[in-house]
């Protein structure tokens, strides 16, 4: 790193006649970082991502991607980007090959390189089985790992990915991101859009946007940190007396979570322990209590009701 | 890589994955192909504007020599089918059933007006209600009259020739036969469908899809994706044309009379217009509905009817004639009509090139500055 980061924005600015899409956002992303950017759909991420690849010019503010400005020299960081938009990705009537064949052959690349190239990201994506298949014919999880291999044919610094899981399976979904983070290892950047928050965790770094503001920016851990500062709690065991922690002073929440508990209380006056000899003094039976982290599920909520950084 | 290299490639890889397309989805190429070889005998054999044997009923109230004479001739032409024995009162009731398409009324004391060389008028009830044949049917029942008053004039005169008459040679199309009038313009007709429906249709297709946000994305200029995109409805186009010409050379003796190369430029220039004018319908329409509406409608009618195929561009009024000169198939038709039939060649034929020359860059121009305007 201590290079030039990867991504840089500062004020950027979106409107829409009277609606005002994105609004004065700013932030850097590291070589080979990668980043999410979450939010709610009309957050403003899709605009936000169309502006950093030259898509959408900025209506004020600046963005430079690779070390190229996005409102002056677009074409040069169209050519240094990767972009897997959020409809669409492949055309379904051509086969596998064909698909990847015209993204390289659109990015400049042909002959022997482009064969080679092609044959090396199928490999990658676990796909060169499938090279003859007609796109439409095969599952969404897999079509996603074609359009992410073309994507990365010809070796963007940094790519962008729009809601890329957006109706995939699990296990695809998981797959996925293990070829993410490979490429992420290679030295690429990505910058990811989720609506998944499981996924989230998988980011180095996260954005979160609401009403076209960037309202939160950090690591996960941190973020949690700063948003949840309550301590998180699962009790699990028999005649759980549930009632019994709610009247307890500096207890936030209980709620019912199959057969256990989760609760969320003051760290000042509560830990594992304490909740353990409550719980057992109402009569609980094979108790059982842990700590656990807060999920980003809490920090959405908090940061976005809030609207604003604490 | 050079530039032009650059642009090759582009253009050949959006090209290629066209051509794919095309390949893949047998309904375009079958809207292509099939239809010139489907199309061009139905309106080749069904669309006939020759009309003979014109059912046509004679009351004759007369009833002498001369009056069953004159009957004789109408069947001795060739052209009619005579139903004698005829009432004249109920002659409006046989064009109404549609038993007769004309009636022959001769007046009693035909004869002896004859005789006495007085004027001898005869009527003649024509079923107007469809035009183009009334015009032939009067066309025709008047020669046959004015033959046989001319002959008459003549044995008064005591034999000898008509002292004027004209000796007609129809050049080019001799027969008069429709197939070889209509052929041109159904090459512009079918030529200018497929074009420009195929072309709004898979530009179009690109939008509703959302793809072509990731041709944008991509380094790909305007220029590139546009024209990779039409290269390949071009040469399927030309091949159209190619089977248009052929099949009317192949089955209506269509003559190719002009210059090849010249037959060639004509058929390119066009096309390259109605691709032009296929790019606008969807740059403009962005759904593949719409833009299969907007580039049949834009492309048949004007070329249907104001190309000059069926309806002459001179017995249009003025306002439609005006119109016509903005529609490239009247070019068309005009030229191919010149090429195929009379020989003609560039000397005669510029101002048809030149016009639609200036119609392809006018209508490109047009659809490549809107395109790329807004994304989503």
């Amino acid at each position: 790193m201590g290079a030039a980061p990867a991504i840089s924005t500062r004020g950027l600015t979106r409107r829409f006649g009277a609606f005002t899409a994105v609004d004065r956002v700013s932030f850097d992303v590291e070589r080979g970082e990668i980043f999410g950017y979450l939010g709610a759909n009309g957050a403003g991420k899709s605009t936000t991502i169309r502006m950093l690849c030259g898509l959408l010019e900025p209506t004020a503010g600046a963005a430079s991607v690779a070390g190229r400005d996005v409102a002056a020299r677009p074409e040069a960081v169209k050519a240094a980007i990767g972009y897997m938009s959020q409809r669409f990705s492949l055309y379904l009537d051509l086969p596998v090959e064909e698909n990847l064949a015209f993204f390289g052959g659109a990015y400049g690349l042909s002959g022997r390189a482009l064969r080679l190239r092609v044959g090396e990201v199928l490999e990658r994506a676990g796909l060169r089985d499938l090279a003859r298949a007609t796109t439409g014919a095969l599952p969404g999880g897999v079509r996603q790992r074609v359009a992410l291999a073309g994507a990365v044919l010809h070796r963007p610094e940094v790519v962008f990915l729009d809601e890329p899981t957006a109706g995939v399976d699990p296990v695809s979904r998981r797959d996925f991101w293990g070829l993410i983070r490979e490429m992420a290892a290679g030295g690429t950047t990505v910058f990811v859009t989720t609506h998944y928050l499981d996924e989230a965790e998988h980011c180095r770094r996260i954005g979160l946007m609401a009403d076209g503001r960037l309202v939160a920016l950090d690591t996960p851990a941190a973020l949690k940190r700063a948003w949840v500062p309550d301590r998180v709690l699962v009790a699990r065991g028999r005649s759980l007396p549930a009632d019994r922690l709610r009247a307890g002073a500096g207890v936030r929440a209980v709620e019912p979570f199959g057969a256990a508990l989760h609760l969320r209380v003051d760290p000042e006056a509560w830990d594992a322990e304490r909740v353990r000899a409550e719980l057992a003094a109402g009569g609980a039976l094979d108790l059982a209590v842990e700590e656990v982290e807060p999920s980003l599920e809490d920090v959405f909520l908090a940061a976005v009701g809030a609207g604003a950084p604490p | 890589m050079t530039p032009a290299r650059r642009l090759a490639l582009r253009v050949g890889a959006m090209a290629w994955k066209e051509t794919l397309h095309i390949l893949r989805d047998p309904r375009t190429l079958l809207l292509a192909l099939a239809m010139p070889v489907l199309l061009l005998p139905l309106f080749g054999y069904g669309v006939s504007f020759d009309v003979d044997h014109v059912p046509i009923a004679v009351a004759d109230a007369d009833r002498t020599a001369d009056s069953r004479a004159l009957a004789r001739a109408f069947a001795a032409s060739g052209e009619f089918e005579v139903a004698p024995g005829a009432d004249a009162a109920r002659a409006e009731d046989l064009l109404r059933t549609g038993l007769a398409l004309a009636v022959l009324v001769i007046p009693r004391g035909h004869a002896e007006d004859l005789a006495r060389g007085r004027a001898a008028p005869v009527q003649l009830l024509v079923d107007g209600a469809d035009a183009v044949v009334a015009n032939q049917v009067l066309a025709k029942a008047e020669a046959v009259v004015r033959a046989a008053g001319q002959a008459r004039l003549i044995s008064l005169a005591g034999g000898g020739a008509a002292p004027v008459e004209a000796r007609v040679w129809t050049r080019f199309n001799p027969e008069g036969r429709s197939a070889l009038f209509m052929v041109p313009g159904l090459a512009a007709y079918l030529l200018a469908l497929a074009a420009v429906l195929l072309t709004a249709l898979a530009i179009a297709g690109e939008w509703e899809r959302g793809s072509m946000e990731q041709l944008f994305a991509a380094p790909l200029g305007r220029l590139e994706i546009i024209l990779g995109k039409l290269l390949p409805f071009l040469v399927l186009g030309a091949v159209q044309f190619l089977l248009v010409i052929a099949v009317g050379t192949a089955v209506f003796e269509v003559p190719v009379r002009g210059g090849i190369a010249l037959l060639f430029a004509f058929g390119l220039l066009f096309l390259v217009g109605m691709l032009g004018q296929g790019l606008l319908v969807s740059v403009l329409a962005r759904n593949q509905l719409v833009a299969t509406q907007a580039g049949a409608l834009s492309s048949m009618l004007p070329s249907l009817l104001l190309s000059g195929m069926v309806v002459p561009i001179d017995n249009m009024p003025a306002p439609l004639r005006a119109l016509s000169r903005v529609v490239p198939a009247r070019y068309l038709v005009e030229a191919l009509r010149g090429l195929l039939l009379r020989g003609a060649g560039i000397e005669v034929l510029w101002p048809d090139l030149l016009a639609l020359a200036i119609f392809a860059a006018a209508v490109l121009t047009l659809a490549a500055a809107r395109f790329r305007r807004r994304i989503a």
